[in-house]
């Protein structure tokens, strides 16, 4: 409380400038992103020692999260030759220069580590120079969970810029007041390993890119009718379904990811896609086809079916602690079950149409999942086509049609956006404007169905994006949902974008860039081109 | 079990030997996943895993190893290994594990000498991967720890992860394996003036031409566009960087080198004089003929040569390569003589347009040299007034044909980069047209052969960042450095037959963390519909 007095008498009115073009952040700040929610700042430069000091303090000053993250900054604040690396230039600056910024305080207040849909991401920063008004000096971030204090590190770090003149980092613009927090618990990315697998190398990539835009769900779309990397230790043969036995992912591996993105605060949600999307699972387990020559949707009605799907979920719970798990449920063509005897005798036996038979698919393996403690999603033709039988937990992934989380909140259902046609990141004829411009909330007015909106999400499809392309299609088209997801509603939706968030995109694309991330020109119209000829990246 | 175990044990080897003769005759060398092959392999047919604490060993070794140099090539080469799936098994020398088991490398490098990287030097190894009789070693010999660390890069391709038991393995031991490269210069160039790229990208790029064994990063810093390295002896030049914020400092420049060097990588500083220089006057406005006119460098001011002069005094400060590359392409000479000052100079030393860009090229060659360097050139200069070079001129193809044979006729050495079959911004260039591109093409005479230092792939910026580099790189690259590194007969003579181990290659860098595009098709080609990494 004290604090935020101090931080009135340090804070300097807020003013954005209208020109933004310039990208040197000692120009036009704020060049943050996404941008936070409330800010200030002033007009002092202050340096930041390459030998910056954590302190940490609060019930969760013991969490190793917090220590790898700021380790982690560090190595990217002073990424370069004459920065924290190097003792040569700290003897050479140790007797002339004192650094304004010695010491990075971190304060979170909670002690626990866990990490699910809702936690608090909130934090505040401060960044002031040391002076006899300021008992706070340097840099504080302030948070109630390790989660927040995971999204102030990131925000910090873009506030430090390398200086070529002094060759040190400095903060411009001090002091820095922030206070942040999202808008919407849920902004996720989808990657789609069935189509292409990606080397875990590769997804350890994707994850610490979404970090730096404070994305916070990684959607694994692991399985598809294309190939089945995963190893199901309750169903062995099912990897066999991989197309290579280079192309897999033991347990272990998927254990890891879920890890690694945990240390940077990124929920991982599974999906398994049924019945619609699961060729490949009978690969290992040919019972599972209709037939031999017509192989999708799974058989509808063995039990053998629903005892594999009850093994991968079991398999699935001790890989995944996210409490939300993807069912798919999507383009159903139930043709084969139409065309397959013993399934048509079976939906005769039973009096079921196609569709009922659909339905009586998803709702059981609906069950399945919530008898492993899960809340399942499904994609939005579930909705569309049964919506009312659906279990009333069922959180409802648009993709099709532009109304449906106002359908389906109307309904009392949550609701993820992720409309195919700005959202998926596969569609490279969708510009960044486009991508920014599109709001979850469009057309939903009342404010408690609002409410259910929990976010939305960037699809990556896989069929034409491998390891070679992946990241670069998602960037920097991701940042602009990102921004989307996270700031405020008035922030994201004011005045002419292209002046006043196109020059900071751009700067967040070089920024990705620096960190070695391959993100692609901003001003192509189509996604992943290569630049169309020499020049800064600030300015393509 | 044990019992029987040990009985077969003692039979096996004989049979292993047979299979492995047999295999080699049958030159059934496709089938191994090594990139790019090496001069010799033998092979058997039998399984080995790597101990849980798989060491370094270095008894008897006559390099001490002082900065680490060989063994932060061990950690990278373990952890490389590693990173395709989680090592979650346990193998180790106690308990049933022994048979079968390698428990580290054993690298004896035979000579005493310094970690100094240098040219030409010995980059020979011999590994020997024994058979699964007992706990034992890889044994790893070279001449230079640089030989060492391309054997630890050939032993990192035969390790495998286990699936079932989750561990990593080596399949079809014994192995032994005498391997060389046929070319001591195997560069891939890079350019940060079309686009300035970031420190971590450039340490990407070096990471991943140490797994396709090249040596040489040609570092085209400069350019028209930008110049984005700082030069304290002329503290403005860097004004011509795109911005404040992509360039490079002094000690940026250097730590690209040490990160080079450790990885057996020489980097090749250029700085392409006079045609492709515009840049330089964003800081120092009197390096060009006139405002309106700005290329090439002002040839009649001494100050030009002094800026020269600067830019390789602080060069030889950090880029320790016996070798800098000076360009001299494309040099378009109207703003010489379109200048009224440039021209009465010219009249003044009764010179042509031609004349002065000799003169040119020539005194910058010698400012070269007083800072020690040898000097690279690109092709014009030879082409040009070849007779005149400094007979230790290194003539860097890429315009034509036939010049390499000129070249080496004459007695000067010679790099290849021709452009239709070595220019990786050629997107519409295939593998195969990298992977066939002979430098001895139409060279009979064994002197002359000799005087071929090697190739080099060259990636222009024009259209590459940050973004696409790797993608137009690779696997494009590893094409070209098997014809550098692989011996003449053992070379593919129809590319095809080379395909599905390129793809693994390119399945293995992807696995690296390297965005390596698709074979089929040209360059950077992105997969049109799902499959396999290995099929597409």
């Amino acid at each position: 409380m004290s604090l935020r007095l101090l931080l009135l008498l340090i804070c300097i009115s807020l003013s954005i400038t209208s020109s933004l073009s310039s990208p040197s952040p000692a120009d036009s700040p704020p060049y943050l992103w996404p941008l936070p929610a409330e800010f200030s700042f002033g007009n002092q430069t202050l340096s930041v020692d390459p030998a910056v000091a954590l302190i940490v303090a609060g019930n969760g000053s013991g969490s190793p999260i917090v220590r790898a993250a700021f380790e982690r900054y560090m190595g990217i604040i002073f990424k370069h030759a004459s920065g924290r690396a190097s003792l040569l230039s700290r003897l050479r600056f140790l007797r002339m220069v004192e650094y304004d910024i010695t010491s990075l305080k971190i304060v979170v207040h909670s002690g626990s580590e866990e990490l699910q849909l809702g936690v608090d991401e909130s934090y505040t920063l401060m960044v002031s120079k040391k002076n006899e008004q300021s008992i706070v000096g340097a840099a504080t971030i302030e948070a109630n969970t390790v989660y927040g204090a995971l999204r102030g590190l990131e925000t910090f770090s873009q506030l430090c810029a390398f200086d070529y003149l002094t060759k040190s980092v400095q903060i411009y613009k001090a002091p820095w007041y922030i206070q942040d927090r999202p808008r919407f618990q849920y902004r996720g990315l989808l990657i789609d390993t069935s189509r292409h697998y990606l080397p875990i190398d590769v997804i350890k990539q994707i994850i610490e890119s979404m970090s730096f835009a404070k994305l916070n769900v990684l959607h694994w779309h692991i399985v598809d009718e294309q190939s089945f990397p995963l190893e199901i230790p309750t169903y062995p043969n099912l990897w066999k379904g991989a197309y290579s036995r280079w192309e897999r992912y033991t347990v272990e591996d998927a254990s890891e990811i879920v890890r690694f993105a945990k240390m940077r605060g990124i929920n991982v949600m599974a999906e398994v896609d049924v019945p619609g999307h699961a060729e490949s699972w009978g690969t290992g387990y040919p019972d599972l086809w209709p037939s031999l020559t017509c192989r999708e949707p799974l058989d509808v009605t063995k039990n053998f079916t629903f005892d594999v799907i009850s093994g991968i979920l079991a398999d699935m719970r001790k890989i995944f602690p996210f409490e939300l798990f993807h069912l798919g449920g999507d383009e159903v063509n139930t043709g084969c079950w139409k065309n397959t005897t013993h399934v048509k005798e079976w939906l005769q036996g039973r009096n079921f149409t196609t569709k009922d038979a659909y339905k009586y698919f998803v709702l059981r393996a609906q069950q399945i999942a919530i008898s492993k403690n899960w809340t399942p999603v499904n994609w939005e033709e579930t909705f569309s086509s049964f919506g009312k039988d659906l279990d009333p937990r069922t959180v409802v992934q648009n993709w099709l049609v532009s109304d449906i989380c106002k359908n389906a909140t109307a309904k009392g259902f949550r609701c993820i956006f992720s409309n195919q046609g700005y959202w998926y990141l596969d569609h490279l004829d969708v510009p960044w404007d486009e991508v920014y411009n599109t709001e979850p909330l469009h057309g939903i007015n009342d404010h408690s169905h609002q409410k259910l909106v929990i976010g939305g999400e960037v699809c990556m499809w896989g069929e034409t994006a491998d390891t070679s392309v992946v990241l670069q299609t998602i960037w920097p088209r991701a940042a602009a949902a990102a921004e989307r997801m996270w700031s405020t509603r008035e922030a994201v939706s004011k005045g002419n974008i292209t002046l006043t968030v196109l020059p900071r995109l751009h700067y967040f694309r070089c920024l990705l860039n620096n960190r070695g991330v391959p993100a692609a020109p901003v001003d192509n119209f189509y996604a992943r081109r290569p630049p169309s000829g020499p020049g800064s990246c600030y300015a393509q | 079990m044990r019992g029987r175990g040990a009985k077969i044990a003692g039979v096996l080897p004989l049979f292993t030997l047979l299979i492995a003769g047999a295999i080699s005759a049958f030159d059934d060398i496709e089938r191994l996943r090594i990139w790019p092959l090496p001069a010799e392999v033998k092979h058997g047919g039998r399984r080995m895993y790597l101990s849980d604490d798989f060491k370094l060993v270095t008894e008897g070794s006559k390099y001490g190893d002082k900065s680490g140099i060989l063994k932060e090539g061990f950690d990278r080469m373990l952890s490389v290994v590693r990173l395709s799936h989680v090592v979650s098994g346990h193998r180790n020398s106690s308990g049933s594990g022994g048979s079968g088991l390698l428990q580290g490398v054993h690298v004896v490098i035979s000579s005493s000498s310094t970690d100094e990287l240098e040219y030409g030097a010995d980059e020979s190894y011999k590994l020997v991967v024994p058979s699964p009789e007992k706990p034992s070693y890889a044994h790893l010999e070279a001449k230079s720890v640089y030989g060492a660390l391309h054997g630890l890069q050939t032993f990192s391709q035969l390790c495998h992860f286990n699936l079932k038991k989750k561990i990593i393995e080596i399949l079809m031991t014994p192995w032994n394996i005498t391997d060389q490269p046929r070319f001591s210069y195997r560069g891939l160039l890079i350019d940060t003036s079309r686009h300035y790229l970031p420190l971590p990208v450039i340490k990407k790029v070096i990471d991943s031409m140490t797994y396709a064994k090249l040596n040489v990063l040609h570092w085209h810093i400069v350019d028209t566009q930008s110049f984005p390295l700082e030069i304290p002896s002329y503290p403005k030049l860097w004004n011509g960087a795109y911005s404040s914020s992509q360039r490079y400092t002094i000690d940026d420049a250097a730590e690209i080198v040490n990160y080079a060097g450790r990885r057996g990588i020489h980097v090749l500083a250029e700085i392409d004089v006079p045609g492709h220089a515009l840049s330089w006057g964003k800081g120092y406005p009197s390096l060009w003929p006139s405002k309106n006119c700005q290329e090439p460098l002002d040839v009649s001011s001494d100050f030009t040569f002094k800026v020269i002069d600067g830019i390789l005094s602080d060069f030889s400060k950090i880029f320790k390569f016996k070798f800098v590359h000076l360009g001299g392409d494309e040099v378009n000479t109207t703003c010489w003589s379109a200048t009224p000052r440039i021209a009465q100079w010219l009249q003044k030393h009764r010179m042509r347009e031609d004349e002065a860009y000799q003169y040119f090229v020539l005194r910058a060659q010698k400012i070269a040299m007083s800072h020690g360097y040898e000097i690279i050139n690109w092709e014009e200069t030879f082409n040009n007034f070849g007779s005149e070079l400094n007979p230790k001129t290194v003539v860097h193809n890429w315009l034509g044909t036939g010049v390499v044979e000129r070249v080496t006729a004459s007695g000067l050495r010679c790099i290849v980069s021709n452009q239709d079959k070595w220019y990786l911004d050629h997107i519409d260039a295939p593998w195969q047209g990298f992977y066939s591109n002979e430098p001895l093409q139409d060279i009979k005479d064994k002197k002359q052969q000799s005087l071929v230092l090697g190739g080099e792939v060259c990636m222009w910026g024009e259209h590459i960042d940050a973004s696409d580099i790797e993608q137009t790189i690779w696997p494009r690259a590893a094409a070209a450095a098997e014809r550098l590194w692989t011996p003449y007969a053992k070379l593919a003579k129809n590319p095809d037959k080379v395909t599905t181990r390129l793809a693994h290659f390119r399945c293995l860098l992807n696995q690296r963390g390297v965005a390596a595009a698709p074979l089929v098709g040209g360059g950077r080609v992105v997969p049109l519909e799902p499959g396999s990494c290995l099929a597409q």
